[in-house]
């Protein structure tokens, strides 16, 4: 079960709701394939380090949207020349992406007013 | 559905390599960590510590991955194991009551099993047995005439339709130079016989063409537990000779261990086609049957065919007094499971029912338990625990001890097989064959989990269906006592009390056949007598006059001895069988055609014989000593003969008696006397005509001399015992036991079957009994406050008991409808079995429903007394 965590403390770092990692790591693949490190890397830069993503959820999370079919992987070499496995989206995570965005804006749209209304 | 494909097809095509891969990836992973950390400008050894330390524990990250991937998760399997284990130590009682039950059930089912496989499911232990054939001949009017030789010959040489063909015979032969006489089983067989059973020598080698011809050097085979039993597995016996009935013949092989093809252990085996007298005449028969095996692609009716249109036309070209015969044929497989083929399907479906009401007892056991934990499992899916994941525990608690009753059950059903093959191995063929193998052990695996998936359908129906705010807020009675579980355990009990109706109804049958068959007169009184059964040597007694003496002073010797009140000989005792049919006609009739001669049972006896077996004497005289071999033939024939040809017995007095009818050669008899019928085959056949002949004039190498005693008859076996070996003491005894015991065997079959049928109703009453306890106590315990308030109320102790009483006659009275109408559906199988009744006798399902009424209503009685005892105020403060 995912937890909200409280921001009393603004230099703790945002713990992801439920489903939230999922969506983000679609988007993260939106723009090229990917390894684990480097989707890691661009969560935690594109959140300006709000995000952390630990390891023990991520592998777990690309193990589901493998399952789902919603990204694929195959192993690559980097621009570095190492070797490593790269994700990349199946038609159907475009598409999931694509909704669960809309979602996530919806959600994120409603909260806001109601946390926010004069603002 | 799509994601449970993937994860199946993913599980079964890469299992093997997900952890690898997942390995590499992290590798490479960390790599890439080191490798950015170094950019840096750390130092590689530090960031190599720092990547690790920031990774996390990879082991972690790897079981919750692979969590993702994996269905059953063997982890949480074994959880819900030990859980298993805890709760079924918490509460032995419980847990003990459902192993017992489900191991009564899955026990019997193992041993019933086990039986049916190796008698009737597994096949014959012969190379294409399934093309393997008996073939005998037949006329319209009979079927199983044995082959002579001349028609095997012809058979044999000119068949397409059949692969190989092999006579044999049964017979005995007397051991003799090797200590004292001894009378072995024989067999001759043609030297196609051992390849077409499969047979291989163990040592030495098996006859062969050769020697399987007239005039060729005796020789034999001897059997495996014949060579290890009678000489110390000696391999120097090769070679040697062996004196059989008075011929020496040289061994040539011992055949391996275990082979049996004739119903009876056969010691040693002769090439027939050297022994057989090589007779020309078609009619010339040697009591020889024939195994063929078909060719390939051939049906037995195309055989049989081919065979019949044979036997016409060698009519025509070689005609004789049998120009009627054709041939019949059953395949092997067909013969080895007649007749207890239906006994054990219709056990099968017996146990089949006691493993049902097991079942049920336990499922209902098991939706009690269920909603006095419905409290914790609804805690445990307001926690999160899905239905499916609560299921699945489930599954797997049950499981458990369904394994623990299957276990049970396995040593069940090897206890049984003991007393199984100890009490009915003469009786049912291949019984010595039945092994608790590993088809027996997947049987009684696959039971134990059906068993575990239908006793959790209930329970876990009842979870599905369960509101779980309203269970929490209800407090200890959950949705297991609602609408839907009472109607589960009314239905439970209704279906026990049913089936158990049925299974009383069909015991009952077959109970009341056996009484009818027993009660039955054999037409001679047993009681008191005692058989001796033997057979002279030829080469001791060659001429028939020799046998005939023997038989005389063996007679007077016998009732000279103390305590004999009578004795004397037949060549044919009841239960025998058809020793000697042959053809006959009588004087004064029309000559019937060829094909219409009637068959009579011919027997050779001594005028002491009907006095010992007090067979009554219904017209004219029994034997005399006036009837010698000089004196003009006579014979007795029973009520039967005599009645199908004059109105009274007293008519067919003086009447002439022709021996083989009209077509064939044979000596006219007078017809001093008719005696009455007995029961020959046994005692649930048809009565057959019979006709004695005096032992002064007609004599037989084998007889058996019944021996009247005033008492016990076994007390004077060594007696007579020492009688033989006075006279002979070359001769070997065949049996000597007490009639009683001999006729016995007869209805063993039938006793087999309607015992244990008894003993499956008798299980399934008493777990019918223990459900309809179990479901009427839970009724009434959830119905305390009720019944509290109800006292409170006024209600008088017999009201309240009136009221639960009508509970449960409602639910008996509706398992008897259910029953009765089963019972008749169902005793249609038992047709065959059943003797002397109907098998919808009005009277026995009375019997039947009346107990099961009984043991329902004792069942019931401890509920009902409970629910009187309630009390009205304590339980009323509970509330």
């Amino acid at each position: 079960m995912g937890s909200v965590s409280t921001v009393d403390d603004p230099r703790e770092r945002l713990e992801f709701l439920q489903g939230t990692l999922e969506v983000l790591i679609l988007r993260s693949l939106q723009l090229a394939p990917n390894h684990a490190y480097g989707i890691s890397q661009f969560l935690e830069q594109q959140s300006d380090s709000e995000f952390v993503v630990d390891n023990g959820s991520l592998y777990p999370a690309l193990q589901r949207l493998m399952q789902r079919e919603w990204i694929d992987s195959q192993w690559r070499t980097s621009p570095n020349g190492r070797r490593a496995k790269y994700y990349q989206l199946t038609p159907a995570g475009k598409k999931q992406l694509r909704a669960a965005t809309a979602k996530w804006q919806r959600f994120v749209g409603a909260m806001s007013r109601i946390l926010a209304p004069g603002s | 559905m799509r994601e449970l494909w993937t994860k199946i097809h993913r599980w079964v095509s890469r299992r093997e390599g997900l952890d690898e891969g997942l390995e590499d990836e992290i590798q490479s992973h960390l790599d890439l960590v080191v490798e950015g950390l170094v950019e840096r400008g750390m130092p590689l050894e530090e960031a190599r510590a720092r990547a690790q330390r920031e990774f996390g524990g990879a082991l972690r990250i790897r079981e919750r991955a692979r969590e993702a991937w994996q269905f059953g998760r063997l982890e949480t399997f074994f959880q819900d194991v030990r859980f298993a284990l805890r709760s079924m130590r918490q509460s032995p009682g419980f847990a003990s009551l459902v192993v017992l039950t489900l191991a009564l059930g899955i026990g019997v089912n193992t041993a019933i099993f086990s039986v049916l496989y190796a008698v009737v499911l597994k096949p014959l232990p012969y190379p294409d047995s399934h093309r393997l054939v008996k073939l005998e001949e037949s006329t319209p009017k009979a079927a199983g005439i044995s082959v002579s030789w001349r028609n095997y010959q012809h058979w044999s040489e000119e068949s397409r339709a059949f692969e190989s063909m092999s006579g044999f015979v049964m017979q005995d032969a007397i051991l003799t130079g090797r200590g004292d006489a001894e009378l072995v089983n024989a067999a001759s067989v043609t030297h196609e016989f051992l390849p077409l059973t499969g047979w291989q020598p163990y040592i030495g080698r098996i006859f062969t063409s050769i020697e399987d011809r007239p005039g060729a050097p005796p020789v034999v085979v001897l059997s495996f537990e014949f060579w290890s039993s009678r000489f110390s597995s000696d391999p120097g016996i090769l070679g040697t000779s062996l004196t059989l009935s008075g011929t020496a013949y040289q061994v040539i092989g011992v055949l391996r261990p275990g082979l049996s093809f004739l119903p009876r252990p056969t010691a040693v085996y002769f090439p027939l086609g050297a022994r057989i007298p090589q007779s020309t005449l078609r009619s010339d028969h040697q009591s020889m049957r024939v195994l063929a095996k078909l060719a390939p692609g051939a049906t037995l009716e195309r055989g049989r065919e081919e065979l019949s249109t044979l036997m016409k036309r060698l009519a025509k070209d070689d005609p004789g007094p049998e120009d009627d015969h054709r041939v019949t044929g059953r395949y092997l497989d067909e013969l080895a499971k007649e007749g207890i083929g239906p006994t054990l399907w219709l056990m099968m479906g017996a146990v089949t029912l006691v493993l049902l009401l097991a079942c049920a007892n336990v499922a209902s056991l098991l939706l009690v338990r269920s909603s006095a934990r419905s409290r914790d499992f609804a805690i445990r899916s307001a926690m999160g625990a899905g239905g499916v994941r609560l299921a699945w525990q489930m599954l797997t608690e049950h499981l458990t001890m369904a394994l623990a009753g299957g276990a049970m059950g396995l040593l069940l059903a090897a206890a049984c097989l003991k007393v199984l093959r100890r009490s009915a191995s003469s009786n049912i063929p291949r019984l010595a064959e039945v092994r608790l193998d590993w088809h027996v052990l997947l049987f009684c695996f696959a039971v134990t989990i059906v068993v575990a998936v239908l006793a959790t359908l209930a329970p876990a129906y009842a979870i599905a269906r369960r509101d779980v705010a309203s269970v929490l807020k209800d407090g200890a009675s959950g949705s297991g006592s609602g609408r839907g579980g009472n109607l589960f355990r009314n239905l439970l009990v209704v279906a026990e009390i049913a089936m158990t109706l049925v299974l009383l109804f069909g015991s009952s049958l077959l109970l009341r056949s056996l009484m009818a068959v027993e009660a039955r007169s054999p037409g001679f009184d047993a009681a008191g007598v005692l058989a001796l059964e033997l057979q002279l040597p030829r080469a001791s007694y060659p001429k028939p006059s020799d046998a005939e003496q023997f038989y005389s002073r063996l007679l007077e010797a016998v009732r000279a001895i103390p305590g004999v009140l009578e004795a004397g000989l037949t060549s044919c005792p009841p239960a025998a069988g058809s020793c000697w049919d042959w053809w006959y006609s009588v004087d004064g009739r029309p000559a019937p055609a060829q094909g219409e001669v009637p068959l009579s049972l011919f027997k050779i006896s001594d005028a002491g014989y009907f006095r010992t077996l007090r067979i009554p004497l219904k017209a004219g005289r029994a034997f005399t000593g006036a009837d010698q071999a000089t004196s003009p033939k006579v014979a007795i024939v029973s009520e039967t003969l005599a009645r199908k040809w004059w109105d009274r017995p007293e008519s067919a007095v003086g009447r002439q008696i022709k021996y083989g009818g009209p077509y064939r050669p044979g000596d006219s008899y007078e017809i001093v006397g008719v005696v009455g019928n007995i029961r020959q085959m046994a005692l649930d056949e048809d009565y057959v005509a019979e006709v004695y002949l005096p032992l002064t004039q007609r004599q037989n190498p084998s007889a058996v001399i019944m021996i009247r005693t005033g008492g016990d008859p076994s007390a004077l076996t060594s007696l007579v015992r020492r009688t033989v070996s006075a006279l002979d003491h070359n001769l070997p005894i065949q049996s000597l036991l007490p009639l009683e015991e001999k006729l016995g065997t007869t209805l063993a079959r039938r006793r087999f079957s309607a015992v244990l049928l008894s003993a499956f109703s008798s299980l399934a009453a008493l777990l019918a009994a223990v459900g309809v306890f179990g479901v009427l106590n839970y009724w009434v315990r959830i119905r305390r406050k009720e019944i509290a308030i109800r006292i409170a109320l006024g209600a008088s102790p017999a009201s309240i008991l009136g009221w639960v009483g009508l509970h449960a006659s409602r639910l008996t009275a509706a398992g008897v409808a259910l029953g009765v109408a089963g019972g008749w559906f169902a005793s249609r199988w038992l047709s065959t079995m059943v003797f002397g009744v109907s098998t919808r006798d009005p009277q026995i399902m009375l019997i039947a429903a009346t107990i099961a009424l009984v043991v329902a209503a004792l069942a019931a009685s401890l509920p009902m007394l409970r629910a009187m005892s309630v009390e009205a105020a304590r339980n009323l403060h509970d509330a």
